[in-house]
């Protein structure tokens, strides 16, 4: 396994760009990323990542680095609202994030070990499955349940005006689903809640509301634990976290107050056609087809 | 009697915007100052694991404790492990 012991300064091979320009653009980024992503359920990584490798064409390593840093920053700025509001399940959480930490290490170190073409064929099979899920229509079925049993949880919906118990089914389906969640992260940077939440929700029963807040708790600490790997390896970019932490966060607080309990069903559509679109071109990237 | 869900939206808040501040402040300074305002984000989502850690072992909840205990080790052997 290839290791980077020595803490080598980031190369700079961002053609002819001046570093301070690069800096705007992440900052200004990074709060139509934050926003967008807050607004539409989608954690900002994802279009953080598409930015960093294919805007700007920073090293695959790097890009990665400092979008589980976007990652950490959006996720625990929400995740400290939805465990306040107590839709956060904590045990649940617990439970899987075990997984989910293991996958991360693991996805860490065979990243750094990986050729850029396979990150960018990954992230690109990613941006795909990303944008089918998002097609799909957000249902919000109901589960009737008395809410007892192991790990059952409940919280209070505003929208319905009522307090929703469930019960977690098929613990051990989530529980491998975490683990391919945490090691797809700490390969392409991105937090899994597209990977998770889906299973939560259909395979393991877990109201749409409460199965994104727990996913979405969970990001934190899954990003945090390959990102201290790509960080001890000297990875990220010191003079760019600045910009990405910030731009994210304030990006995440303005749609947040734009949410206003929005369904934009054309916002989610054109977002998954523009996700498609790039998926596309990262897989003819790392199949050498196209040199962008 | 502090609820362990309100103490936890506390670590992650207070932990993600000193995160962002000494960042910031380094990005006008010096890197030293942006590596430690990293250091500190990263080291935010552990923080909280270990606060639920040792809630759930004072309530003697010792599945969940050890649940918390594992996470933190994975952090630790991740961290040193770039040395090997």
């Amino acid at each position: 396994m290839v290791v980077h012991r020595s803490r080598k300064p980031v190369e700079k091979e961002m053609v002819g760009l001046d570093p301070s320009l690069v800096a705007l653009a992440i900052l200004m980024f990074g709060i139509f990323a934050g926003s967008l992503g807050a607004m539409l359920g989608l954690g900002g990584g994802v279009l953080m990542i598409i930015f960093l490798l294919l805007a700007l064409n920073i090293p695959a390593h790097q890009a990665v680095a400092l979008s589980l840093i976007a990652v950490i920053a959006s996720s625990s700025m929400a995740g400290s609202v939805y465990i306040k509001d107590r839709m956060t399940n904590l045990r649940l959480a617990m439970v899987l994030e075990a997984f989910t930490v293991s996958g991360a290490v693991a996805g860490a170190f065979l990243a750094l070990s990986l050729p850029v073409s396979a990150i960018q064929a990954l992230l690109g099979c990613v941006l795909f499955y990303t944008s089918v899920t998002m097609f799909r229509e957000r249902k919000e079925e109901c589960f009737e349940s008395s809410g007892s049993g192991f790990l059952q949880g409940e919280f209070y919906d505003e929208r319905a005006c009522a307090t929703v118990k469930y019960e977690v089914k098929n613990l051990k389906l989530g529980a491998v689903a975490s683990l391919i969640a945490g090691a797809v992260s700490g390969i392409v940077g991105i937090g899994g809640g597209v990977i998770k939440v889906p299973i939560m929700n259909i395979v393991m029963k877990i109201p749409i509301k409460a199965a994104a807040a727990t996913s979405n708790f969970m990001v934190g600490v899954t990003a945090a634990a390959s990102a201290v790997i790509y960080f001890q390896s000297g990875l990220v970019d010191l003079h760019l976290a600045a910009p990405t932490i910030l731009g994210i966060m304030v990006g995440a607080y303005i749609g947040t107050r734009l949410l206003a309990k929005s369904k934009s069903v054309v916002l989610r559509r054109l977002l998954a056609v523009v996700l498609a679109f790039f998926g596309m071109i990262l897989l003819l990237k790392a199949g050498g087809l196209l040199a962008w | 009697m502090v609820n362990v869900e309100d103490l936890i939206s506390l670590v992650l808040r207070t932990g993600v915007l000193s995160g962002v501040v000494i960042t910031s402040i380094g990005f006008f300074t010096s890197s030293e100052v942006a590596w430690l305002g990293v250091l500190v984000l990263i080291l935010t989502p552990f923080m909280r694991v270990i606060m639920a850690g040792l809630y759930f072992l004072s309530r003697k909840d010792t599945v969940y404790a050890a649940l918390a205990a594992y996470v933190i080790m994975i952090l630790v052997i991740g961290s040193f492990l770039h040395i090997i």
